[in-house]
């Protein structure tokens, strides 16, 4: 008689596996939309200083998209 | 789509290193911020030549008003600040950029070391004195003002050319003997547009074609520009293909060959075939005594062409050679004026002249 063994994952790790991902896929997802962004405004801001504000700004706008990560991370843990 | 644009740059482009096009495109996008607004030109013309110098030297051009004003005075000092401001500013555009970026600029940019080579080989043709060539030189190319002082300082042109040996240039200029300058002059500056198609041919990415377009919008304009000339003269003369440069967007070189010996009206009702006549069509006749207008009309054409490019795709070469165009411009506005008004040439004269 052939038996089989079912191995069950643990929800709990799943879910860490889950909200590592969330957090890390979104992390590298928001540097390299940033890096772009951010050599751009260098650039513009050597020519001007007065850009440093909206260089600023529009360098961490993909941030959010870490932050979407986040939330889902904690809201799945 | 980015991603897969770089691959298949990097697939052929004869550079090295990562490109830094966010950067270079961003900060020469700040640099043309920075160029002359239009309505300074019209202030301009109500200046006398001391205005002006003034108001240059507290512009842009501030620094190279200051360091050339021991000197220079007068006209010679406006002439030469914009050019060394020109070589300047382009030497940064090579500076600032890295990898398949820099590589481009430098393949167009070359036009000034074709320039330069040319400035040394006519200043040696015609027994000028080294001062006298070094004072018309523009180092905006890849070759540096060192060097470039030291072909200068030789004395002879086979000294000169002997300095080129291991370049690209060196089949063409082993050819001169002293008489043929015009011929070595067009030979070089039909390396210069082979070498560009081959960077800009070479690469199937969306950009790299817009910049081949753009390429070939210029030749188209520089062949027109000439055919206006010669028709305008009377010469039809076959052989006046040799002037003609290859490679135009709507104008090729069978076109030209059909164009070549018709007379002037015959030849304007030609061009009604292309899509450049609805920008000269209102000025251009039979009858009419002066090429400027169409001149200015052309080259103004060809800048509001850049401009759009720009626009299509900003993280790319074209940005950059709009920024080259404009800063030109602006120098040879600036230039027309200057002369002009110590020529003694009334304010109509030189508006014409302007492309703004």
């Amino acid at each position: 008689m052939v038996t089989e063994t079912v191995t069950m994952m643990d929800p709990a790790g799943l879910k860490a596996i889950g909200a590592a991902l969330a957090v890390g896929l979104t992390g590298l997802a928001s540097g390299i939309a940033e890096k772009d962004i951010g050599t751009a405004a260098i650039g513009a801001m050597a020519e001007n200083e007065a850009l440093f504000g909206k260089g600023l700004i529009l360098t961490v706008i993909p941030e959010t998209i870490v932050i979407f990560g986040l939330v889902v991370a904690l809201l799945s843990l | 789509m980015r991603l897969l644009q770089k691959f298949k740059r990097g697939s052929s482009s004869g550079s090295k290193g990562h490109s830094n096009y966010a950067y270079t495109v961003s900060r020469v996008r700040a640099m043309k911020s920075k160029l002359l607004p239009k309505e300074t030109y019209p202030r301009l013309m109500n200046m006398s030549i001391d205005e002006i110098t003034r108001f240059i030297g507290e512009s842009g051009y501030k620094e190279d008003v200051d360091e050339l004003a021991m000197i220079y005075e007068g006209v010679d000092l406006i002439e030469h600040s914009l050019n060394r401001n020109l070589s300047v500013t382009f030497r940064k555009l090579l500076n600032i950029s890295e990898g398949e970026v820099n590589f481009l600029i430098a393949e167009y940019l070359r036009e000034y070391d074709i320039w330069n080579i040319k400035t040394i080989l006519r200043g040696k043709y015609c027994r000028a004195s080294t001062e006298e060539i070094l004072e018309s030189l523009i180092a905006g190319g890849t070759l540096t003002y060192t060097f470039l002082s030291g072909l200068a300082s030789k004395g002879s042109y086979e000294d000169v050319i002997s300095e080129f040996e291991d370049t690209e240039y060196y089949p063409i200029l082993k050819n001169y003997n002293g008489t043929n300058l015009s011929d070595i002059e067009n030979q070089l500056d039909k390396l210069y547009y082979a070498g560009l198609f081959a960077v800009a041919g070479g690469s199937r990415s969306k950009d790299r074609k817009l910049f081949a377009k753009f390429i070939r919008i210029g030749i188209d304009i520089k062949n027109l520009m000439i055919l206006f000339r010669l028709k305008k003269a009377g010469i039809t003369d076959p052989q006046m293909m040799n002037l003609m440069i290859e490679g135009g967007l709507e104008i090729e070189l069978r076109d030209i060959q059909k164009l070549m010996p018709l007379s002037f009206e015959e030849f304007i009702k030609q061009l009604e075939n292309y899509s450049y006549w609805k920008e000269i069509s209102d000025i251009v006749n039979p009858g009419m005594q002066s090429l400027i207008d169409v001149e200015t009309r052309l080259k103004k054409y060809r800048l509001k062409s850049a401009s759009s490019f720009s626009h299509v795709y900003p993280l790319s070469i074209v940005p950059i050679m709009d920024y080259i165009l404009t800063k030109r411009n602006e120098v040879n506005n600036l230039r027309i004026i200057v002369r002009g008004k110590a020529s003694n040439l009334s304010d109509g004269v030189i508006r014409e002249q302007l492309v703004i």
